[in-house]
């Protein structure tokens, strides 16, 4: 069967080649020691040195970390409420409707996500005073609201896989409700808790379209900036940043997927 | 094969002298339209080592949840030690649980899986300490007690499991199929591990299991149950010698069964007619029954004696052919034919080394039994 196995290894090599062709090339390019994005003129760090000094990407940067960071956290605690309430409280009434509603933000086009948590937060203002005015924390608000349904599918995969007398053991052995949440539930789905954590921050890092809806005057997240600044030509420090952050991505989703193999072979 | 029958001298069941310690009332639980306990009533003394016996999916786990309380029940009341258990949450009730699957916790390490409870119960240090040490000692893990339980093997962990639930010397312990996933020598040891545990610690046992030689050896009394039922209550060799219906002779132990119609009826003995037999059987006691009734007379291999030669015997003798012999060591089984086509056991002691002159394959022989030895079963 030689080839057979020629071919799928043609193919194989094709496929990622397509897939990551451009981020080598991007990657390569943001080393370029030339201005013009598509010359080689050789290898340089420059362009890592021109964005540490320009503030507005660095100033859009810390905006966009402590956005992905509270959004993250927020997006873990209510997404592990979510999904321990729809695994672990039986059937209620109303628990098809909010098995709906909690997954309902991963198919919800951006645009349309976008534009009611818009609307929401205008006539919110105007009848209570609060958000007051856009920036930051509609932001996190905004990414919190699809976040944490992607953290809500992670969490309930795993507490659906979780031997449930576990949790009725340690209540067995004299523990109340709240304790055995902390003491068993939450390190069992430890790594998934953490794997959740990166993809909503992963997700909130991400985002464009949401983050440009809810926005206000001096909350510029880096995505924006980016591609206000693209708009007007690609500069060679746009690769440089770009290199970063997939420098960042990649880590993310290397250790998430390694605490879900630790968690696989441990379960 | 019984050694805990002379432990529990004093029957309390027998004479119902004591208050019983947990008392199930007429208890009933459906999963929508299925009974999956169907009116239970049970009383369990102090210091018994009860066993729940029956088939798959028969109600034994959900019984045992119910007394945990993990589990309403749907009707009917549950009482431990005087105390009306209704409405009292798993965390608070004097019972502690061995799980079918162990439930260990897996991120904490053996010493502080069996701690988990005496910390819930608000003790500190040094008691902690020289509590799970203890028990460690007496599961014989006390090697283990650093380890994680997906570093143990499967008898460790079972081993683990029961530490974990006896630490906090609970009044009622309940263990469901504590011994099931261990093989036949660690589970006769770890079976004695458990008679020795009752009686030093005095903790009152309700054990489940499916395999009807564990409860012999295991308990005082045994449940027997079917289909949400429990079908009938006694001491193994009650349940064993004198069963009260088709099913429990059935499931508890190896049984021949004889369906008949009643042809004659007097106060000290009876007659059954029963085309399996070709003829009649002749019962040497009083039965309480009618002239022409459906019955069946239900008797044990071991009860059976086979010879070449003809008994000398007027009733209850029945010629047969030799199918099969199986050897298993201590005893020999064999499987006859009788005349009518119908298969019954028999097994017979090997009591000497060689038998020369064993009754072997293909052999016409005689099959006999005491007037006494059966039983009559009228459902
Ligand atoms: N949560 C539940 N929902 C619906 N049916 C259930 C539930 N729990 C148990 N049952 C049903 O109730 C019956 C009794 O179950 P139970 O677990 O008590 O059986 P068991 O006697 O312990 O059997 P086994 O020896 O196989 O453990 C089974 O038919 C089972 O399918
Ligand atoms: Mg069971």
């Amino acid at each position: 069967m030689p080839r057979a196995s020629t071919i799928l290894l043609v193919v194989c090599i094709l496929g990622f080649v397509f897939l990551y062709a451009p981020i080598l090339s991007l990657i390569i390019f943001s080393f370029n020691e030339s201005k013009l994005v598509t010359v080689w003129g050789g290898f340089s760090t420059k362009w890592y040195r021109a964005l540490l000094e320009d503030p507005q990407i660095l100033g859009s940067a810390w905006i966009s970390l402590k956005v992905a960071v509270v959004t993250a956290t927020l997006s873990v605690v209510l997404g592990t409420l979510a999904a321990y309430v729809l695994t672990r409280f039986g059937r209620f009434r109303g628990r098809a409707l909010l098995t709906g509603m909690s997954t309902a933000p991963l198919v919800m086009p951006d645009v349309i996500t976008g534009l009611s948590l818009l609307l929401l937060f205008v006539s919110m203002e105007q009848l209570i005073g609060w958000p007051a005015g856009r920036g930051m924390t509609t932001i996190i608000i905004a990414h919190v609201t699809f976040c944490m349904a992607y953290v809500a599918v992670v969490v309930q995969s795993r507490l659906a896989d979780m031997d449930e007398s576990l949790e009725e053991a340690a209540m067995d052995l004299g523990a109340r409700p709240v304790r055995v949440f902390f003491d068993v539930t939450v390190p069992v789905i430890a790594p998934a808790l953490v794997a959740g954590w990166l993809l909503a921050f992963t997700l909130s890092l991400d985002d464009l379209v949401v983050a440009s809806f809810v926005t206000g005057p001096g909350a510029s997240t880096l995505p924006m900036v980016i591609f206000s600044k693209v708009r007007l030509g690609v500069s060679p420090d746009i690769n440089a940043l770009a290199t970063i952050i997939i420098a960042i991505v990649a880590l993310g989703v290397f250790i998430a997927s390694w605490q879900m193999r630790r968690a696989a072979r441990h379960g | 094969m019984n050694e805990t029958l002379t432990v529990a001298a004093a029957k309390p069941w027998a004479t119902g002298s004591e208050r019983p310690f947990v008392r199930i009332e007429k208890i009933t639980k459906k999963f929508g339209d299925f009974y999956a306990v169907d009116d239970v009533s049970l009383d369990i003394w102090k210091g018994e080592l009860f066993c729940l016996l029956g088939g798959s999916g028969c109600g034994k786990s959900t019984l045992l949840r119910m007394l945990a309380g993990f589990e309403t029940p749907t009707s009917g009341r549950i009482e431990i030690d005087g105390q009306d258990m209704t409405g009292i949450p798993p965390y608070a009730r004097p019972t502690n649980m061995m799980f079918q699957s162990y439930a260990l916790f897996p991120h904490m390490t053996v010493e502080k899986n069996v701690a988990y409870g005496l910390h819930r119960d608000g003790m500190k240090g040094d008691e902690v300490r020289d509590r799970v040490a203890d028990i460690l000692r007496l599961v014989k893990l006390d090697a283990f007690a650093r380890r994680k339980p997906h570093q143990l093997s499967g008898g460790q962990r079972q081993r683990v499991a029961l530490a974990r639930s006896l630490v906090k010397r609970p009044k009622l312990l309940l263990l469901d199929e504590p011994l099931g996933a261990l093989d036949k020598k660690l589970r006769e040891e770890t079976q004695f591990e458990l008679i020795k545990i009752q009686e030093t610690l005095g903790v009152t046992f309700i054990v489940v299991t499916h395999d009807q030689e564990e409860a012999m050896t295991l308990s005082t009394r045994i449940g027997v149950m079917n289909a949400g039922v429990i079908v009938q209550v006694g001491e193994p060799s009650q349940v064993y010698e004198y069963p009260n219906s088709r099913f429990v002779a059935d499931f508890v132990g190896t049984v021949n069964m004889f369906e008949g119609r009643v042809s004659e009826d007097e106060p000290d003995y009876i007659s059954i007619t029963s085309p399996e037999v070709g003829g009649e059987i002749y019962v040497g006691h009083g039965v309480s029954c009618v002239l022409n009734q459906q019955l069946w007379f239900a008797i044990r291999p071991e009860k059976l004696r086979v010879s070449r030669e003809r008994p000398e015997k007027e009733h209850n003798v029945l010629p047969a052919v030799v199918e099969e012999v199986a050897y298993f060591g201590n005893l020999s089984v064999y499987r006859l034919r009788l005349d009518t086509g119908k298969l019954v056991q028999a097994t017979k002691v090997n009591l000497s080394r060689s038998e020369e002159d064993a009754i072997s394959w293909d052999e016409r022989v005689w099959v006999t039994w005491g007037d006494t030895a059966g039983v009559v079963l009228t459902q």
